[in-house]
């Protein structure tokens, strides 16, 4: 090994092929002196950063001329409508696009806001319920079964989840359960959406619910995780002070791990508001409708953009792609805002009375 | 291990005749009325888990309004044994008694006794601080609010008395919101020890409480656990051979699961009558 670096040294060693042992011997001392790794340690740091900088500028880029063109009425209008095909394209400010382009987002957002809504308030509390009864209920070899089905149902390809709910769950609920609460809900404000007609089963609630089904293992496999590393002695200070499981539960393991369910929870957050075929199929693929009570059919941003895109390529303008890059932006924009919202909160809670770092 | 599990097969032969407290303690007629101080009796307890036995036969009564520390070395169980006066051992898998512990002639196992009502009359100390991720304030009134004993506008009374008893008032009465976990070990043991008493208990039970300390922590809680006597009666695990001397009225002591000798700590550290008793106090056993 280091016969090849001494004989490079002797000047104009005759016999020696100058080439590979220089390259070997470039390599072995990068290697030691730690800046191979500094370097490819450097690039990969970097790597996620430069993608999200890349998909924002791109999609900015791509969306430019439709957000001079949409205005503020993008985040008003209902219409999503590429205009008539076979008409001359028209040009509004430089902007070309089809006669009758009309693009309005209200729809699509409102959908996205309240199915993802649906999702977590029915999948934080049953995520934080199953983590806690697998790591302090369950015997070892059964909680580890019941964690094994949790990341396979993550696992699940949302096509499946999403067959089901709009096939199954969905006409199911419309025929036994939501008549039931339709009719018995009072008529006082909020209570007041889940009042009127069921319709047939696709539409936000059905939604709602297959988006909590997918950000529950989710949600319920990091908040297990996290939950373990919480040290028994504070557990048992509890216990032993007289308070139940559930007050022990509610007072010491959950706030010990406050930051992190938070995170956690935002990690679902974020697949259900970009969750796109589940939706899809579940939503009622009702392009500029919106909902009047939770069982109304609706679409979100990401089930918009898959029904409306085969159509936008068709645009020879190019504006309804364009369009739906604005669409996109939206979507990214929503999602980045919710995270920076969620880093802020774990802040303000850590910064209270929980233990400086996690690692006590 | 293989030596318990040998004893586990025959658990109803019984350990040479034990020098127990049991009859030798009138002290309990001398405790006026009231004193709300409880105390413990056990009856031919035995105690594992799974194919471990743990304790084995113990018959002894703790010193109503005493201090009694618990000595042995490490795995002679004594742990175990305080930890089932609270009956935290119950969820310990695999986990099985035979024999009987009474709190004031009631079995902490009755069915009248409610479990949570049990630990909150004997209250318990662990061997590192555990305050948990609340203010100072809601950790000193956890256990009230849990019980119920007091209205939301009596906290911070009860807050500020248990901690000025503990005198940690006026280090903390400036940062009662404050994480608890910014505290030095010493405060924050002291923190869980007005967080115990908060709750009025009768019996404290103390796991080796000062065994992460220093020594001016150590003796800051010593003091203050000689302090709680007559009114409560205080049971104390220590490795602290000088500790127990220096706390504690009674000593019991155990060896592998079986209680060897129970009697007054000056007897017991001056004239023991068993000769394991004497090897252990003298710093000659295992």
């Amino acid at each position: 090994m280091t016969s090849s670096a001494s004989m490079l040294k002797p000047a104009g060693g005759a016999g020696a092929s100058p080439l590979p042992p220089r390259v070997s011997d470039w390599l072995r001392a990068s290697l030691r002196d730690g800046s191979v790794i500094r370097w490819t340690g450097a690039a990969g740091a970097l790597i996620p950063v430069a993608a999200l900088v890349f998909i924002l500028i791109i999609l900015g880029v791509k969306a430019w001329p439709a957000i001079g063109y949409n205005g503020w009425g993008f985040f008003t209008g209902r219409v999503w409508s590429i205009g008539n095909l076979y008409g001359n394209p028209t040009s509004s400010g430089g902007v070309e696009h089809l006669p009758g382009a009309q693009f309005g987002a209200l729809p699509s957002i409102i959908g996205t806001l309240g199915s993802s809504a649906i999702a977590l308030v029915v999948a934080v509390p049953v995520s934080l319920g199953t983590a806690l009864v697998i790591v302090e209920r369950l015997p070892r070899g059964l909680s580890s079964i019941v964690g094994a089905f949790l990341e396979l149902l993550a696992g699940l390809p949302s096509v499946v989840i999403g067959l089901w709910g709009g096939v199954t769950f969905g006409p199911f609920i419309a025929r036994d359960v939501t008549p039931f609460i339709a009719r018995n809900m009072p008529n006082v404000p909020v209570l007041n959406y889940f009042r009127g007609e069921v319709g047939n089963g696709q539409g936000m609630l059905t939604s709602g619910l297959v988006l909590a089904l997918m950000v529950t293992p989710i949600i319920a496999a990091t908040t297990r995780d996290l939950i373990r590393q919480v040290p028994i002695l504070p557990r048992e200070g509890a216990i032993a002070l007289g308070m139940s499981e559930f007050e022990t539960a509610r007072k010491v393991t959950l706030p010990w791990v406050g930051g992190g369910v938070i995170g956690a929870v935002v990690l679902g957050l974020g697949r259900a508001l970009g969750e796109t075929m589940a939706v899809a199929m579940t939503c009622g693929a009702a392009l500029g409708s919106v909902p009047t009570n939770i069982y109304g059919t609706m679409t979100t941003i990401a089930a918009t953009v898959v029904q409306t895109v085969d159509g936008a390529f068709q645009d020879g303008t190019g504006f309804a792609l364009r369009s739906l890059a604005e669409l996109c932006l939206v979507l990214m924009v929503i999602t980045l805002a919710t995270n920076i919202l969620a880093r802020l909160l774990v802040r303000r809670v850590s910064g209270t009375a929980l233990p400086v770092g996690r690692g006590l | 291990m293989s030596l318990e599990a040998g004893q586990d097969k025959q658990p109803g032969s019984r350990p040479e005749p034990l020098a127990t407290a049991v009859g030798k303690t009138p002290a309990t007629a001398t405790v006026s009325d009231d004193l709300r101080a409880a105390s413990f009796r056990t009856t031919d307890l035995s105690l594992g888990f799974g194919q471990r036995t743990i304790l084995n036969n113990i018959t002894v009564e703790i010193k109503r309004g005493g201090i009694t520390a618990l000595i042995g070395a490490t795995g002679s169980g004594k742990t175990t044994l305080l930890r089932t006066f609270n009956r935290m051992n119950d969820k310990v898998s695999g986990y099985r008694h035979t024999g009987d512990v009474l709190l004031d002639d009631v079995s902490i196992w009755d069915s009248r006794v409610d479990l949570m009502s049990l630990r909150r009359r004997v209250g318990m100390l662990f061997q590192r601080p555990n305050p948990f991720p609340m203010s100072i304030l809601d950790n000193v009134v956890s256990g009230v609010k849990a019980h119920r004993m007091a209205s939301r506008s009596g906290m911070r009374a009860i807050a500020e008395q248990r901690l000025a008893e503990v005198g940690l008032w006026d280090a903390v009465s400036e940062r009662l919101k404050d994480s608890p976990f910014r505290l030095s070990g010493g405060q924050q043991q002291l923190l869980c020890l007005a967080r115990a008493l908060a709750i009025d208990p009768e019996v404290l039970l103390l796991d080796e409480p000062t065994s992460s300390l220093d020594p001016v922590a150590t003796a800051s809680i010593e003091a203050l656990i000689k302090k709680l006597v007559p009114k409560i009666t205080v049971v104390i695990v220590t490795h602290n051979l000088a500790q127990a001397v220096r706390v504690s009225d009674q000593t019991m002591f155990l060896n592998k699961g079986r209680l060897v000798e129970a009697g007054p700590t000056k007897q017991i550290f001056e004239d023991p009558a068993q000769d394991e008793t004497a090897q252990y106090v003298s710093g000659h056993f295992g």
